[in-house]
């Protein structure tokens, strides 16, 4: 029972790992009023440069640079699009996803060949000393790769950077009163470039962690909806970067359940568990669990004047 | 009198510059995969050859690449219905896959297939309609009962479908077929014949089925709506200004839950079809991306029903041809999906541009 349970944490960690790198990243950006569809474009993006850089310089590190990189020039056209040209954002969202599952599988066959299972270099698992060595939860918490450490530790910057810093209070007017904002002198284009950057750069984070510190090589179409689980935990959050984490955690556990359940002799369907995560996002932006409200200009272009 | 010309041709030259973008995004993207198709080693005749034998060469090619556009019309159309009042449904996927399962529950259970007068046909198809339109008209009921955005509750109520697809071949309570050894497949029964729709040709080679005239009759019936009926008007003044409206007197908060559940409406009679005449039995995944296609059609369209048609003809062959290119001439099909993302991503960019454009250099 006890090991069953340390699985079950552990599992849920991994699972939950890179919907939190994502959902903290799109959150900054929604908060500012750009709503990124292609957030798993930038993910699966991500994955594949972040595997084959890890792949062609046998540095895993490089890696997840790679990784970072490939997901900032998605984030970039992204926000280009619709910040400066004030294309329609689910349009743009959706047509990076098709374009970023397209490309990468394309160009792993090209690369990688036919459908084989390359390993990657993989980043080294890091034990905390002392903590590592709890009962049940020191294998989940504290021996994991070094991107997972990091990670918690770029989540709790983001979380200072839209509360408590003049850049946040700066994202969060633009992404609610755009006009106000402009009239006081906030410069609305650049600062949705920084925060859709800021989406870039941890969805770049997520993809890595998914192929480089979790399954070692690239698989097609390996973030499998990751993406849009995060969105729907940035819903479920209600913009907010505890709960959102929160619901990611959630998230991951629902997933990670399907496997646990069976073991432990529970007879629920996976496809419910499966669901429960936007069943519940969905309970959530109908107001049934306390009020949520969006940013009011979410998907909404700003332009001077109009 | 040549001023009136050309005062009278101004309109078109606007017009034709506001094609040429999108038709300029089309022929760039193809560009892109031709030079990706040489960096790839592969001959670049023998995937055009593929390409072209893939999308029209056969009858079969040809029907299947139609039956595609069908369905993707169909999502387009509802789409543009409910973008009038603008209201944006990304929700097409889940909206096909519940008219999918609707479909398949009812051709399955066996009083349907032996009903006489082409009902085994037709009453499937209805109940997937009317489950699109359900699953549409939650996320508008959800928009006027709660402010909840359009945009969320249908891509999380698509999202919910799908797996509601997978929940029903998992579990043979529901539509999973009898498990006779493990090696049973999670998909549902073959549909009875009686229950499939008929094919247009008669000739058993191309699997053209009667879907496409009752896309065509739909497109005719969405055009006059839009243009001519009070409906289609009510639906605009809503969309522009629907607080307007409602003091002017519309039922808003009907006319917003009808406008999804219209729309809805087209994506599960597209899933209904999908089912009833190509696929035939019901299996994860069946949707095919269809709803996402369709959502890009409808929007690339600019609300224009001509529009829909042309974009979900374009990309039927796209698909189709990409497919035939795999399996003939090596080259990934993978390479269809770069194409069209280029071109959703580079006509979504052109928006201001094509707008100026048609309204003349301001």
């Amino acid at each position: 029972m006890e090991e069953t349970f340390a699985i079950f944490l552990a599992s849920t960690l991994r699972l939950a790992m890179p919907l939190m790198l994502a959902a903290s990243g799109e959150l900054v950006s929604e908060r500012s009023g750009v709503l990124n569809l292609s957030l798993e474009g930038m993910m699966l993006t991500a994955a594949f440069f972040g595997a084959l850089g890890s792949w062609a310089t046998g540095d895993p590190y490089l890696g997840v640079g790679c990784a970072i990189l490939a997901a900032l020039c998605v984030a970039a056209v992204q926000a280009w699009l619709s910040v400066n040209l004030r294309a329609n954002q689910l349009v743009v969202g959706i047509g990076f996803n098709i374009l970023a599952l397209g490309a990468t599988t394309l160009l792993y066959r090209i690369i990688f060949g036919g459908l084989s299972r390359e390993e990657i270099p993989g980043l080294p698992k890091l034990a905390v000393p002392g903590l590592s060595d709890l009962p049940f939860a020191g294998t989940a918490f504290f021996q994991q790769s070094v991107i997972v450490y990091v990670g918690l530790g770029l989540i709790v910057l983001i979380w200072v950077m839209l509360n408590h810093t003049s850049f946040g209070l700066a994202v969060r007017a633009v992404g609610d009163e755009p006009r106000s904002a402009d009239k006081a002198g906030i410069p609305v284009a650049a600062t949705r470039w920084r925060a859709v950057l800021v989406t870039g750069f941890m969805a770049g984070v997520a993809g890595a962690f998914i192929s480089i510190a979790d399954i070692h090589t690239f698989t097609e179409n390996m973030t499998n909806g990751a993406g849009y689980l995060a969105l729907a935990a940035v819903i479920f959050g209600g913009w907010n970067v505890g709960r959102t984490i929160a619901a990611c955690l959630l998230f991951g556990a629902a997933t990670a359940l399907q496997f646990q359940l069976p073991a432990m002799g529970i007879n629920v369907p996976t496809a419910f568990l499966l669901m429960l995560p936007y069943l519940l996002a969905l309970l959530a932006v109908a107001g049934v669990v306390g009020r949520l409200e969006p940013p009011t200009s979410l998907t909404l272009p700003f332009q001077r004047g109009k | 009198m040549t001023a009136l010309a050309l005062a009278s041709s101004l309109p078109d030259r606007r017009r034709l510059a506001g094609i040429s973008i999108p038709f300029a995004a089309v022929v760039g993207s193809m560009a892109v995969g031709l030079l990706l198709i040489a960096a790839s080693g592969k001959s670049v005749p023998d995937a055009i050859d593929a390409f072209l034998d893939g999308a029209f060469g056969t009858a079969f090619a040809f029907g299947a690449s139609v039956n595609r556009a069908v369905a993707l019309s169909l999502v387009g159309l509802g789409f543009i219905l409910a973008f009038r009042a603008n209201l944006t449904n990304v929700g097409g996927e889940g909206q096909i896959a519940v008219g999918g399962i609707a479909a398949a529950a009812l051709a399955l259970w066996p009083p349907i297939a032996g009903l006489p007068l082409g009902l085994a046909v037709i009453v499937p198809l209805l109940g997937g309609t009317l489950a699109g339109a359900f699953w549409g008209g939650i996320a508008g009921f959800m928009k006027v009962k709660f402010g909840t955005n359009e945009v969320i509750s249908t891509l999380l109520l698509g999202f919910v479908a799908l797996l509601m697809v997978y929940w029903c071949v998992q579990s043979t309570a529901l539509l999973r077929q009898p498990q006779t050894s493990s090696a049973t497949l999670p998909e549902s029964l073959p549909i009875p014949d009686p229950t499939k729709l008929p094919g247009l040709t008669g000739d058993s080679e191309s699997p053209l089925h009667v879907g496409l005239i009752i896309c065509l009759v739909l497109a005719v019936v969405t055009a006059v709506v839009l243009q001519r009926s009070t409906f289609g008007l009510r639906l605009r003044a809503i969309g522009l200004n629907e607080l307007a409206a409602r003091r002017a007197g519309m039922p808003g908060g009907v006319l917003l839950v009808v406008a999804l559940a219209i729309a809805g409406a087209f994506g599960g009679l597209a899933g209904a079809i999908m089912l009833q005449g190509e696929q035939y039995y019901l299996k994860t995944g069946f949707s095919s991306g269809y709803g996402f296609d369709g959502l890009v059609v409808g929007l690339l369209s600019r609300g224009s029903t001509v529009g829909v048609l042309a974009g979900a003809l374009f990309f039927g062959f796209l698909r189709s041809g990409g497919i035939s290119m795999e399996i003939m001439a090596g080259v990934p099909a993978a390479l269809t999906l770069v194409i069209q993302g280029l071109i959703v991503i580079a006509v979504a960019g052109s928006v201001i541009l094509v707008d100026k454009l048609e309204r003349g250099s301001r």
